[in-house]
């Protein structure tokens, strides 16, 4: 399989560290969010610094797979929020931050942004040593249009070279699209079947951040808890729906489904279809009122007959 | 007793099984992922991956109906889930990490109260274990004391031989029996040499040490910096072949409905949430201290055993990386 060109990586992670350490030293931050390598090899994890001398240990790989605009959200109340904070962020990342920018969670002015020069990152790190390639990159880098982050306030000079590749979700959406209802809720039965209900799509989702999930609550109960096929189809419709013109694809849910289920495909199919119904698409610019919050004359009103 | 079974007879069997309407569970693909789960056929079985799920569901699934209830005006009648129509089963194919974790849970599941639910299925289970061959990185079975030829758990333990088959041993009357049911299919063991076993990384855990800092130390600030990165989701817990804790819900409408047994996990916020509003584990590293409790220090003050057998798969699918071997081995050195 073709591999990707990741040699820009020890420069970027050069550069990153560097700045964390200027950044810390000079007290413009209270903490930096980034990524530092863990114990298997090729792997890495999140990790929060808050002494200068620590800068040293972060790193950028191909294994910086998470979005670590989780933990500057209410759902993780751990992380200090005391001053303003650095974190290291993709092109996809940086569009979680943009949304929780647009719905008041977060302000600009409170982060110091670390952007990285991204050529790509794996689809799983269940084994992350494995080299990045075609096959091995994470899906939505095959349909990437942010490889350089915009409006950071540092970005690594180093340009990422990321070869034309197969657009996976396109191709997947179109294929499902083309089936007919009946097969096409066979498929999703199928998916849903093998759900546990870990809840592992809604806790590192940047956007999952209620403070108490509907699908917690018992009083009254608004969704099944149990990992039965009504209860999970009726979680992951409830999730997909309240992403819909907020997700911006950093497809975290569907990287740490532990049984696989293909959870972006339906979050890219409602952007697509507000996309095509709104010309909308989130993660571009800070906007309190998405589409699906507000309404205009202009609005589609086709469904009403 | 050793015998030798060939890999054609082996399928025979199962199939022979499946026919005579035993539950023959073994690991086959779902859609991709590796699960243990029923076969329709022996060509199902797979043998070179570790299921993403452990063997435990097969004695306390995901989620099981305990009881249903019916109400007519006002007339309640309550209806049991009768554990003597579970249908007798032969797992196979299962990862000496996953066997050696059943025996570990019949002594939780069979203390104070008997449930019957998982101590049916284990009188009607027969195990059939198999020897691993690969290993990564995450697998720490030789960690925790036990190895890829382990046979704690397992009633008859596969070994595959150079050549093909398997080199068979019993441990107990049920493995036996599977044998002289169908002596047509085993023979006398043969001088093939076995397929060298997998070799787990991992250095061996000085458990005793690890438990004896859990036992001072249950305020550290070294739980902060393990778990503060920890989301809060249950993955690890519900991959893990030890992990028993569940919830009791009941589902329905005023008119009817069942009641309910699913997994749960200490990792979730919601886990110890009392009625008042209150929360002990108000913070995810105090919640992730559980896990490491629970499994190095209150199941071994309980009934003397630890409740981890390094299978690696909270490790694989944790989704920022928590590292429980890690973990255990640097508390280990302390």
């Amino acid at each position: 399989m073709t591999p990707i060109d990741t040699s820009i990586y020890a420069a970027v992670s050069a550069a990153i560290r560097a700045e964390a350490q200027r950044i810390l030293t000079e007290g413009q931050v209270s903490a930096v969010v980034g990524y530092t390598a863990a114990r298997r090899k090729g792997s890495a994890q999140p990790v929060v610094i808050t002494d200068a001398n620590d800068a040293a240990r972060l790193i950028f790989t191909p294994a910086c797979v998470n979005n670590l605009a989780v933990y500057l959200t209410k759902a993780k109340k751990e992380i200090p929020k005391k001053g303003r904070i650095g974190i290291v962020v993709k092109g996809c990342d940086l569009k979680a931050l943009t949304g929780l920018m647009g719905e008041s969670q977060l302000k600009r002015e409170d982060l110091y942004l670390i952007g990285v020069p991204c050529a790509g990152v794996l689809a799983s790190t269940f084994d992350p040593a494995r080299e990045l390639t075609a096959d091995s990159i994470a899906p939505k880098c095959s349909e990437c249009d942010a490889h350089l982050p915009q409006g950071c306030d540092f970005l690594p000079p180093q340009t990422p070279a990321t070869p034309a590749l197969d657009r996976k979700y396109a191709a997947e959406i179109a294929r499902l699209e083309a089936l007919t209802p009946q097969e096409r809720w066979a498929y999703w039965k199928e998916q849903f079947a093998k759900c546990i209900k870990c809840y592992a799509c809604r806790q590192v989702c940047p956007f999952c951040f209620c403070e108490q999930c509907l699908c917690d609550r018992n009083k009254p109960q608004m969704v099944e808890t149990t990992p039965r096929p009504a209860g999970n189809t009726a979680w992951h419709i409830v999730r997909a729906m309240h992403l819909a013109g907020r997700c911006a694809g950093c497809a975290e849910c569907e990287r740490v489904c532990p049984m696989d289920i293909p959870l972006n495909l339906l979050n890219r199919k409602m952007a697509k279809e507000l996309k095509e119904l709104y010309d909308y698409e989130a993660g571009f610019e800070v906007n309190d009122k998405g589409p699906l919050t507000s309404f205009t004359e202009k609005d589609d009103q086709s469904f009403i007959k | 007793m050793q015998k030798y079974i060939s890999q054609h007879n082996l399928n025979t069997l199962l199939d022979k099984l499946i026919a005579a309407g035993t539950r023959v569970v073994a690991p086959r693909m779902n859609t991709g992922t590796p699960l243990y789960e029923p076969l329709t056929s022996s060509s199902e079985m797979i043998t070179d991956q570790l299921p993403r799920r452990s063997a435990k569901e097969a004695f306390f699934p995901v989620c099981e109906d305990i009881m249903t209830y019916e109400k007519e005006g006002q007339k309640v009648s309550v209806s049991d889930i009768d554990p003597a129509r579970f249908p007798e089963t032969v797992l196979v194919g299962v990862r000496p990490c996953d066997a050696a974790a059943i025996p570990v849970l019949d002594a939780v599941f069979s203390w104070d109260y008997k449930d019957e639910f998982f101590l049916e299925r284990r009188r009607k289970t027969t195990i059939v274990g198999l020897a691993c061959t690969t290993a990564d990185d995450a697998c720490f079975c030789s960690a925790v004391g036990l190895s890829p030829a382990e046979t704690k758990g397992s009633d008859l333990f596969l070994t595959p031989l150079e050549g093909g088959g398997y080199a068979c041993e019993t441990f107990s009357e049920k493995g036996e029996t599977l044998i002289a049911n169908h002596p047509e299919l085993f023979s006398e063991p043969n001088n093939a040499p076995p397929l060298p076993l997998a070799q787990p990384q991992t250095e061996k855990f000085d458990l005793k040490r690890v438990k004896a800092w859990l036992d001072e130390h249950f305020e550290d600030p070294s739980w902060d910096s393990i778990a503060t990165r920890c989301v809060g989701c249950g993955a690890c817990a519900f991959v893990c072949p030890a992990c028993h804790c569940f919830d009791i819900v009941d589902e329905g409408t005023e008119k009817a409905g069942t009641r309910r047994k699913n997994w749960d996990a200490c990792g979730f916020w919601k886990f110890t949430h009392h009625a008042s509003g209150h929360n002990p584990r108000d913070q995810q590293p105090k919640r992730y201290r559980n896990r490491i409790m629970h499994k190095f220090k209150y199941y071994d003050d309980k009934f003397g055993q630890t409740l981890c057998s390094g299978c690696g798969r909270c490790i694989r699918v944790c989704p920022v990386g928590i590292d429980i071997a890690a973990i255990v081995d640097e508390i280990g050195k302390k």
